[in-house]
């Protein structure tokens, strides 16, 4: 083990617990705290985007801006909170924050943000007069202004077209909520009735974990829990550390490819190259391509979050996220690359981006992990479809987003999952029956896309269609995915996923094979979307499936009788 | 007259004796019989009446909780099932919310849908969202899939339509044709069974329910065989995961309604018991050997949800709201790589089961803690039947949690019941925080084998300030079944938003809803004097996609202006705030048929009124926490304990099916109805 002690965090990583029984009461006291906060951020807030989807996390930090404890719902925000709460402590030091105080901000470049609509609130706890804890959260709202309803277009070349830009701001002052400011924001939205609410109940969502950490103190005593909160980080550390150490000497690389940069073009690769020095996991993205024109590009917070999110899941999927694990990963990528942009890029569909990342991560660590914990590459495009019209119930325009999953990836012990979400999103989609009734549009067809998974000892999981017919002429489409050129990727043997595709018109005249990034496209009564997402890559040998499980595939049609000579089988 | 509860469970078939003319509770316990259930209620039913000398003849009523459609669904065991769904989706089933079920962990699957592909057949049929008919059901495809559905030799079928919620004219067109073709195949129509919109739960339900419905008759059958050969003309009643009691014939219809069947009759018996010891807001503890259930009555009632999973497929019809961790008196202490340590989710179940009872379990458990600790009797549990084995206990607490920790033996143990008692605590402040309730203003009633021996401490961690603990705390699922109702919900999806007219349907949709309700009640044989509605709209703002709901009494003519206010005042409780002016959408008419069982008051007094001392069956020295050094505390035996008089802790209080442990600070006394009430708890560190 090493003995390297983390200068910046204070944290060791090979120092025993004072108390490791405390430690577990006290950390499932603070899981208390963060899925009450949790909780009550998805019961009270009016967007679908949080409240359905759970597109929102909550975390607890300490006054040196550790994070101590957080609860994600989505793993793109893992880490995403770090930004925020470092960002307003390099803008308003410590010494200067007072009670009766919270922080508003957004922005990627000013705040450590990953991407504009998602909104975090920052608010300080003290006890005996002393600031002691931050609690915070974040939150997907459905509008913060900008050129396109969702303040998301995959065009956008600016942060400036992708709505209002908040650095860190003092939204909450002597105990009072500074009602000009949260309109001044709520206004520059498309639903200002809608963002106070949300904001409002961001805002008392920390002050309910602000009383909470107020009894835990109560209880407890200070000490007790600023040394349970070193135990935590220290044991979280030392049992990343342990992980890390496991790796040894081993060095992996893997390039994959983004189709193109949301404004057509060429490929963009994503490098990763991974490594253990001093201890420390080396990420190193030399290599990438440079930052895109269209709004695919990722900001440094949001690669913080991917990468935590792929250790994460890789090498210990039940470690708990805190600065403890977070300080021995050592992230390396220039400025200017599409996984670490410059001012003023867009950055609003970084999450295709963020996929990316995950996917050449993983494919590095098939250089380094033992067989039975490999992964193929999945479908790792996160496809967003939006189509918009006139109501067709009552006034106004309506908006219909909806994420698509695919095939999940083989893995060293399981075929890979059908038709779910991967990596750094898991939103659930919207029902068809809700959908019909909601909006002017009809599902023709939702299934999985037989012989979509990469053959092999363990199949990749398979792709899905969605098909949707508007019932109105003038429906507005757009799609932005990837995912049509470069495919899944199998190992040890496996074979490919099938690649993403998008149709106009499927199975009738003018039927037409769209490019994966698609915007403003009109849809008369009658004209037809189909999407058909991409299968998980396989893993091994196919060959080596047991011939019960191929021919229970056979049966199930997963695969066609075309597919058993990659099986070694005859029909 | 007599009336008899049972509970089968994993472990053991509990049983309460009520007699109806004095008030008075018997309890009674026999091993489960898992490869037919039915023989336990048979066999310990005998017993109890035997031992009690009740003639069979003079039991009036039997109603039981059952697992078999849960377990039927957790072993996969259920029938050959084969699904008929509309052109394009079959593969709904499969693909379900599209997300995976571990965020960061690609070896944790979603379970395997329970109808494989090849068994999943696609008509040609549309209904749009308001129920026109697009495209009429082509009979002459299904007549191809019965064919299909005969070579396969399929036992049943789910039929499952788009929109078949607002018209069931296609599901009950199909169903028709293959009740007429295969008579013996058993088939679920989700209009029948659950019509409310959101395809894939509607879908996930009607499966589940054929599923489980071929074997779940056989069940019934040989139920109905075993109770009547014991003599009693008494036809058996099953509750089901709402706390109501259903009939054989319904339950045939319905079996996936009786997955929660136990654990609900649990919460139904609390709240009651709990109003009559004058407590309205109750959190249950129901702590068994591998799970913890955990669930809030609020005003008398339980809650109740329709988001539920049976073994992680979900279920939509409307359940007692319980919430289970898997932590219980099983639950294992380990060690992790990293040096934490950890207790559950791994249990050592009832077998190999803990250390202390010597049935071959080798890892050390919540309960062994308790024994070294001495909270558990270190000789004997259950009236003597259980021998404990303390020395083995020590010696697996000592090699496999102190001696690597290098802990003291009893902070080891004290250590383990403090992290066991704070997932247990997390569970509670889970059901409560979610709803907005305020912990300090409920009472925990404790029950389950392990209930009473952690109350005390979870309640001070919660900030709880009583405990109830009811008698026999061990049986009071059976206990609560003699305490429910018949009942069956109904349910009709309008989506429509909120205007005068609206609200005419949804009174004309409450109308048709009693009706059905009463034809139910009718085969039921409720008399028309004892039949009750309860009425709710579920409704929402446009353009949210979550409803809340908004109670319609079905006895009261609520004026559309009135709606719109109860539906702003409870967006404003659940939510806490509502929007003055903003388009109103209703979403869901849900209407529950009640017949009112009668009970008699539980008049059961306890007539001890002799001192303390009289109850002390010994005393042992029990660490109560780290700090405090054993502590020399008595042993009570419970029936024994004097009525109304308050004495304060240290005291053990020993029952047949539980232990109460009630710390040094704490203060109790034994109510009226032989609860003991305990206040004043500290917590234990």
């Amino acid at each position: 083990m090493s003995n390297v002690k983390i200068a910046q965090t204070g944290i060791s990583r090979d120092q025993a617990m004072a108390d490791p029984i405390s430690m577990e009461v006290f950390s499932n006291r603070l899981l208390t705290i963060t899925e009450e906060m949790g909780n009550t951020l998805i019961r009270s807030s009016f967007s679908t985007n949080i409240k359905e989807r759970k597109d929102c996390s909550v975390g607890l930090f300490d006054k040196r801006g550790r994070l101590v404890a957080q609860a994600s719902h989505i793993p793109l925000h893992l880490g995403s909170l770090r930004g925020s709460v470092q960002a307003v402590l390099k803008r308003f030091p410590v010494e200067t924050i007072r009670p009766g105080t919270a922080f508003i901000s957004n922005d990627p470049y000013l705040a450590g943000g990953t991407h504009m609509p998602d909104i975090s609130v920052v608010t300080p706890m003290f006890a005996d007069g002393q600031l002691r804890f931050f609690t915070a959260n974040i939150a997907h709202h459905s509008d913060v202004g900008g050129s396109v309803p969702g303040s998301v277009s995959a065009n956008a070349r600016t942060v400036f077209e992708e709505g209002i830009r908040l650095p860190p701001i003092l939204i909450v002052e002597n105990g009072k909520v500074r009602e000009d400011l949260l309109d001044l924001i709520a206004q520059n939205t498309r639903e200002p009735e809608e963002r106070v609410l949300d904001i409002r109940v961001q805002m008392a969502t920390n002050d309910q974990g602000n009383a909470a950490l107020d009894g835990l103190i109560r209880q407890m005593g200070i000490e007790a829990v600023e040394q349970a909160v070193g135990d935590i980080l220290s044991y979280t550390a030392r049992r990343l550390q342990m992980r890390i150490d496991a790796l040894g000497n081993a060095r992996g690389a893997f390039t994959c490819h983004l189709d193109d940069d949301g404004s057509g073009g060429d490929p963009v690769p994503v490098t990763t190259t991974v490594w253990v020095e001093n201890g420390n996991l080396v990420v190193d993205f030399a290599g990438t391509g440079p930052q895109a024109r269209g709004a695919l590009n990722v900001s440094a917070s949001a690669l913080d979050a991917t990468v935590f999110y792929a250790v994460k899941a890789l090498l210990d999927p039940q470690l708990m996220p805190n600065e403890g694990m977070m300080q021995s990963i050592d992230i390396r990528a220039e400025k200017g690359l599409i996984v670490n942009a410059r001012f003023p890029a867009a950055t609003g569909a970084r999450s295709i981006t963020c996929q990316k990342i995950a996917r050449a991560i993983f494919g590095a660590f098939r250089q380094i992990l033992p067989a039975d914990r490999l992964m193929a590459s999945g479908n790792d495009d996160l496809p967003t479809v939006v189509f918009s019209a006139a109501h067709a119930k009552r006034e106004g325009t309506y908006v219909y987003l909806e994420t698509l999953g695919g095939g999940g990836p083989a893995t060293g012990r399981t075929d890979g999952m059908n038709a779910v979400h991967v990596h750094v999103t898991n939103t659930s989609n919207l029902p068809i029956e809700a959908l019909e009734n909601e909006y002017p549009l009809r599902v023709d067809e939702y299934s999985l896309v037989e012989r979509s998974g990469g053959a092999g000892r363990y199949r990749g999981g398979l792709g899905l269609v969605r098909q949707v017919t508007s019932l109105q002429d003038g429906t507005i489409f757009s799609a932005r995915s990837d995912g049509h050129k470069h495919p899944a990727t199998g190992v040890a043997g496996g074979g490919d996923g099938k690649p993403a595709r998008l149709y106009l018109n499927y199975g009738q005249d003018g039927q037409k094979s769209l490019p994966s990034k698609v915007t403003h496209l009109t849809l008369n009564t009658g004209e037809n979307i189909r999407i058909e997402t991409g299968g998980g890559g396989g893993l091994g040998n196919p060959a080596e499936r047991p011939e019960a499980a191929v021919r229970l595939d056979l049966e199930n049609g997963y695969i066609g009788t075309g597919d058993l000579p990659l099986y070694g089988r005859t029909g | 007259m007599y009336r008899i509860g049972v509970d089968v469970g994993g472990t053991f078939t509990d049983f309460t004796l009520l007699n109806d003319t004095t008030g008075e509770v018997l309890f009674y316990k026999v091993s489960s019989t898992p490869t037919d259930p039915s023989e336990a209620i048979q066999t310990g039913a005998r017993e109890m009446l035997e031992e009690y000398r009740i003639s069979p003849s003079d039991v009036s009523f039997i109603g039981h909780g059952t697992t078999v459609a849960t377990n039927l669904v957790i072993e996969r065991k259920g029938a050959k099932t084969a699904l008929i769904t509309t052109k394009g989706f079959r593969d709904v089933l499969e693909i379900g919310r599209q997300t995976r079920p571990h965020l960061y962990d690609y070896q944790v699957h979603n379970p395997p849908p329970l109808v494989q592909r090849v068994l999943r057949f696609e008509v040609s049929e549309r209904l749009d969202s308001t129920g026109n008919e697009l495209r009429p059901v082509d009979m002459a495809e299904v007549d191809a899939i019965i064919e299909k559905l005969i070579v396969a030799d399929v036992k049943a079928v789910a039929i499952c339509f788009l929109h078949s919620y607002v018209n069931a004219e296609h599901e009950s067109v199909v169903r028709d044709r293959l009740r007429e073709r295969l008579p013996d195949v058993y088939v679920t129509t989700s209009s029948d069974l659950l019509p409310e919109f959101r395809e894939f739960e509607r879908l996930s339900t009607t499966v589940l329910n054929s599923y489980s419905g071929p074997r779940m008759q056989t069940y019934l059958d040989r139920l109905a065989r075993n109770v009547s050969s014991l003599g009693s003309p008494v036809i058996p009643y099953t509750i089901h995961s709402n706390g109501g009691l259903m009939s054989i014939p319904t339950v045939r219809q319905f079996p996936v309604r009786t997955c929660l069947s136990g654990p609900a009759a649990g919460v139904v018996g609390a709240a009651v018991v709990a109003r009559e010891a004058g407590f309205e807001n109750i959190v249950t503890f129901d702590v068994g050997g591998t799970s913890t259930d955990v669930s809030v009555i609020v005003d008398g009632e339980p809650q109740f949800t329709s988001n539920r999973n049976v073994a992680d497929y979900p279920v939509k019809t409307p359940m007692v709201d319980i919430h289970v961790i898997g932590a219980g008196g099983g639950s294992i202490a380990w060690i992790d790589d990293a040096g934490a340590l950890k207790v559950g989710p791994q249990s050592a179940g009832a077998v190999p089961g803990p250390v202390a009872y010597g049935r071959g379990g080798e890892m050390p458990t919540v309960t062994d803690a308790n024994v070294v600790l001495h909270r558990l009797s270190p000789a004997t549990l259950l009236n003597g039947k259980l021998k404990v084995k303390e020395d083995e206990a020590r010696h697996v607490l000592d090699e496999r949690v102190a001696t690597p920790l290098e802990l003291p033996l009893e902070d080891a143990a004290i250590g383990i019941l403090r992290i066991a008692n704070a997932n247990m605590g997390r569970a509670i402040r889970s059901v409560s925080t979610e709803r907005g309730h305020d912990l300090s203003r409920f009472a925990l009633m404790a029950f389950g084998g392990a209930g009473p021996l952690h109350a005390c401490d979870v309640a001070a961690e919660c900030g709880i300030p009583t405990v109830i603990i009811p008698r026999e705390p061990g049986t009071m699922c059976a206990r609560g079944i003699l305490l429910s109702d018949i009942s069956l919900d109904f349910v009709r999806t309008l989506i429509k938003s909120a205007s005068l007219s609206a609200w005419a349907i949804v009174k004309k949709n409450f109308a048709d809803m009693r009706g059905q309700g009463a034809a139910w009640l009718e085969g039921e044989k409720v008399g028309v004097g004892l039949r009750r509605y309860v009425q709710f709209v579920e409704a929402r703002y446009e353009g949210q996609n979550f409803e809340v709901a908004v109670a319609v009494p079905a006895d009261a003519d609520m004026s559309f202006d009135e709606f719109l206010i109860e539906f702003a005042k409870g967006h404003h409780a659940e939510y806490g705030y509502d929007i003055p002016g903003r388009t109103v959408e209703i979403v869901n008419c849900r209407i529950k048929a009640v017949g009112l069982v009668p009970k008699p008051r539980n008049d059961f007094h306890s007539d001890n009124r002799g001192s303390l001392a009289d109850a002390r069956i010994g005393s042992r020295a029990v660490l109560f926490s780290s700090n405090s050094g054993r502590i020399e505390a008595p042993v009570y035996e419970r029936s024994r304990v004097p009525l109304g008089t308050e004495f304060s802790g240290p005291a053990i209080i020993e029952e047949m099916s539980s232990t109460t442990l009630i710390p040094p600070d704490a203060r109790f006394h034994v109510d009226s109805a032989g609860n003991i009430i305990i206040v004043s708890m500290k917590a234990v560190g």
